[in-house]
């Protein structure tokens, strides 16, 4: 089967450290980005056409991706594509998936071999083996297979879609960009659809102006009977890193082995782009505890449940506590941080005291001094 | 074929056993051995040509070549892979005039591949070998020989005078020009110690490797032959003192000294560098590595997808490796993916790749100041059952 793969780059809504990038190139676990769940997951399931729609501030994530190397992407054939609004249309920002699929018509009806599509969002992070979803969603013979996790669903957390499944596991109701309570699963934002569809589909939706992807052609669509929906229910690890307070919550969990095990290394290993950094530099002074440790750190200073990203440097009585220090930050001599977010190039001068919470850690910017 | 000419190009010896790193390469080629966590000794010559610039490089290639070509592969981590450059691996073949099969010495091996060098139509090609630690840039040395309108450089380092009967001594008029070359001399009369690190007019050795090759008695080695040969025949030849940090990591002894001069807030090596001092090796997909709250890691490396349960001393810890609950590891060298199973003590060691301590056992030992460290050693895959003992200086 001919598969092709269709990467959303999300849309900023982790305030300040989404300000100047999006979601697929937001820094998580130490040395990634977070589109590099979605990348590894098409490339390890055998996926080796790939686009990626991104609607701006996609500077830092073309840097990040390049030609696709890393993730056996650089291909002659197929590949990996960028699907950028200037570069495909008169249509500047895309109001919805299916506005940017109509965009990216050329792309998809270009890759004539391709059978089947699998989109795949980078706001929601998992180790997913994609084979199983191509199968069981071949096997069902409905129009799309919706990837959902169980236990995601509170009443509470805004859900993008959710759905309500019978005994049978069949779909009896569904709900967009609402709280559903906690009897409904949520979707990874992971669809798989065959290829010829999804773009009859598209073309129809915008020529009746719809463009929203769950909404329209999901839910509107399921509650007309026209579109077959079937559930792929994942039960690894998932995280929605929807909220400042879910990327914070998620980075710490990354500590805990087990779920570390299931991100990275669950199906297959989790592929970024290659830095050469030297292994990370314990010093005489230092105390790491509970800790994941990327490259090229230089550590003299304390530091306790938290990830540290690459070249990250706490100086000597230095205490660091609950915190998320992104790459080439420095920590100075007797500062103090509790519960914060440190975006890349972050300076702390010696003897700074940053106390936040777990609900609302405090959030430095990229290359601010404090 | 359009082949770009050179300049500069440099060919690596990359064939030797290592003999004398013993079991640690039983199957493995010297330049494959993993050093300093995330490298492999290749990684330092290699970035080094990276580093000057130099893009065109043929690895000679010969003992227990699986893991080194592996690793070279199409020398896409040292950028090797252009359109105008190249990582070259060069392995003994098959001639039509019979004038081939195993390389029989480091010139032998550079004459069976002239076709290659040729190529390129260089003007210099600089000649490494593939077991020495430091960061050098062969830019300098190659200007300096073209200032000096010399044919043949040969870097050179200050050693101890007591030390300088184990190198090949090179004795220089006060403009460094080389009027004598000693091959481990009994009395030395000076300490410039040949780093064999060559740089050659290209000419010039293409014309004495095909004149060495008609010698029967010559043992087609640069050092024994090649150097004395062109010093005879009056060729200019420069030697280029270098004083930063150099190491022949060739002994068990010396490959562990090595790993614990990267230690420390000012080490004797600085791994760390910026443009044109970056090391660069391939690198694995692997997380970052976790330190637990049971753990304690004082003046150590640990690299990439390691777990640290226990305690690290003074120590190099290599990527992918697991050190258990309540184990102890100092001043030793823990090469790519061991297990060190918990309640295990690990002393003055290099544990070869994939090897596995298990659960108490003991390797090695402690030494007090001044005294000989014996190191003790295991080879790749190899397991030290649980509760078992590997004596100080043992090898398994």
């Amino acid at each position: 089967m001919n598969v092709m793969g269709i990467v959303f780059t999300n849309d900023a809504s982790l305030g300040e450290l989404t300000n100047k990038r999006t979601m697929a190139s937001l820094p998580f676990g130490g040395r990634y980005r977070q589109v590099d769940w979605a990348l590894s997951n098409l490339s390890c399931a055998g996926v080796r056409h790939v686009g990626i729609i991104s609607r701006h501030n996609y500077q830092s994530l073309m840097n990040h991706i390049g030609d696709g190397e890393e993730w056996g992407l650089e291909l002659e054939e197929g590949g990996l594509e960028f699907l950028t609004p200037y570069a495909q249309s008169d249509v500047h920002r895309y109001r919805g998936k299916l506005e940017s699929l109509a965009s990216a018509m050329d792309f998809l009806e270009y890759g004539a071999d391709d059978e089947v599509v699998v989109m795949i969002d980078s706001a929601v992070l998992s180790n997913i083996d994609l084979n199983k979803v191509l199968s069981a969603h071949v096997e069902s013979g409905k129009d799309v297979t919706v990837v959902t996790k169980a236990g995601v669903c509170n009443g509470e957390k805004m859900i993008d879609l959710a759905l309500k499944l019978d005994e049978k596991g069949e779909v009896c109701d569904m709900m967009v960009d609402f709280a559903a309570p906690a009897d409904y699963v949520a979707s990874m934002d992971i669809f798989v659809l065959n290829k010829k569809w999804l773009i009859e589909q598209t073309k129809e939706m915008i020529a009746r102006d719809k463009f929203h992807m769950d909404r329209d052609l999901v839910l509107g669509g399921w509650q007309r009977g026209k579109v077959s929906v079937n559930v792929y229910p994942f039960e690894g690890t998932a995280m929605f890193n929807e909220s400042v307070e879910e990327y914070f919550t998620n980075s710490l969990a990354l500590i805990n082995g087990e779920t570390r095990h299931d991100m990275f290394g669950g199906n297959h290993p989790i592929f970024t782009k290659v830095r050469d950094r030297v292994p990370t530099y314990y010093g005489e002074a230092c105390d790491i505890s509970d800790t994941l440790v990327a490259d090229g750190c230089m550590l003299e200073g304390k530091v306790e449940n938290s990830v540290l990203f690459r070249q990250v440097s706490v100086a000597p009585g230095a205490d660091v506590e609950n915190c998320v220090i992104m790459n080439d930050s420095v920590i100075g001599e007797g500062a103090e941080l509790k519960y914060v977010i440190l975006d890349k190039d972050v300076t702390v001068t010696p003897g700074a005291k940053l106390i936040g919470t777990p609900k609302s850690p405090i959030i430095v910017k990229r290359g601010e001094t404090v | 074929m359009y082949f770009q000419k050179k300049r500069v190009i440099a060919m690596l010896l990359a064939g030797g056993q290592g003999s004398r790193l013993k079991v640690l390469t039983e199957k493995t080629a010297k330049p494959a051995v993993p050093f300093g966590g995330k490298y492999r000794i290749i990684d330092f010559p290699l970035s080094n040509c990276v580093n000057s610039g130099i893009d065109t490089v043929g690895i000679l290639t010969q003992y227990q070549p699986l893991e080194l070509n592996e690793y070279i592969g199409n020398g896409q981590p040292w950028s090797l892979n252009k359109t105008h450059s190249c990582a070259q691996v060069l392995p003994p073949y098959e001639r039509h005039d019979k004038k081939s099969g195993w390389y029989k010495g480091t010139a032998n091996a550079i004459y069976q591949n002239i076709d290659f060098v040729d190529r390129f139509n260089p003007d210099y090609v600089v000649i490494l070998s593939g077991d020495h630690i430091y960061k050098m840039d062969y830019a300098d040395m190659v200007s300096y020989h073209e200032k000096h309108n010399a044919s043949c450089t040969i870097a050179v380092r200050n050693v101890p005078l007591a030390e300088a009967s184990r190198f090949g001594i090179l004795n220089t008029n006060p403009d460094n020009s080389i009027y004598e070359f000693e091959e481990k001399p009994a009395k030395p009369k000076s300490t410039n110690a040949s780093m064999g690190i060559y740089c050659f007019n290209w000419k010039v050795l293409r014309d004495a490797l095909i004149a060495d090759e008609e010698n029967p008695n010559s043992s087609n080695d640069f050092g024994k032959n090649i150097i004395p040969s062109l010093l005879a025949a009056g060729h200019k030849m420069m030697a280029y003192p270098f004083e930063g940090y150099w190491k022949d990591v060739g002994t068990i002894d010396s490959l562990w000294e090595a790993n614990m001069e990267l230690l420390g807030k000012n080490p004797a090596f600085e791994l760390r560098g910026g443009k044109r001092s970056t090391i660069y090796a391939r690198n694995s997909a692997l997380p970052s590595s976790y330190i637990d709250a049971g753990a304690k890691v004082v003046n150590a490396f640990v690299a990439e997808g390691s777990e640290v349960y226990g305690t690290v001393r003074h120590s190099v810890i290599s990527i992918g490796c697991t050190i258990g609950e309540g184990a102890l590891v100092e001043d030793s060298v823990v090469m790519p993916g061991v297990v060190i199973e918990p309640g295990a003590i690990v002393r003055h060691a290099i544990l070869g790749e994939d090897s596995k301590v298990c659960h108490n056992a003991v390797v090695g030992g402690a030494f007090a100041e001044g005294e000989k460290k014996s190191i003790s050693v295991t080879s790749k895959g190899a397991v030290v059952e649980a509760n078992a003992v590997l004596k100080p200086g043992d090898m398994l």
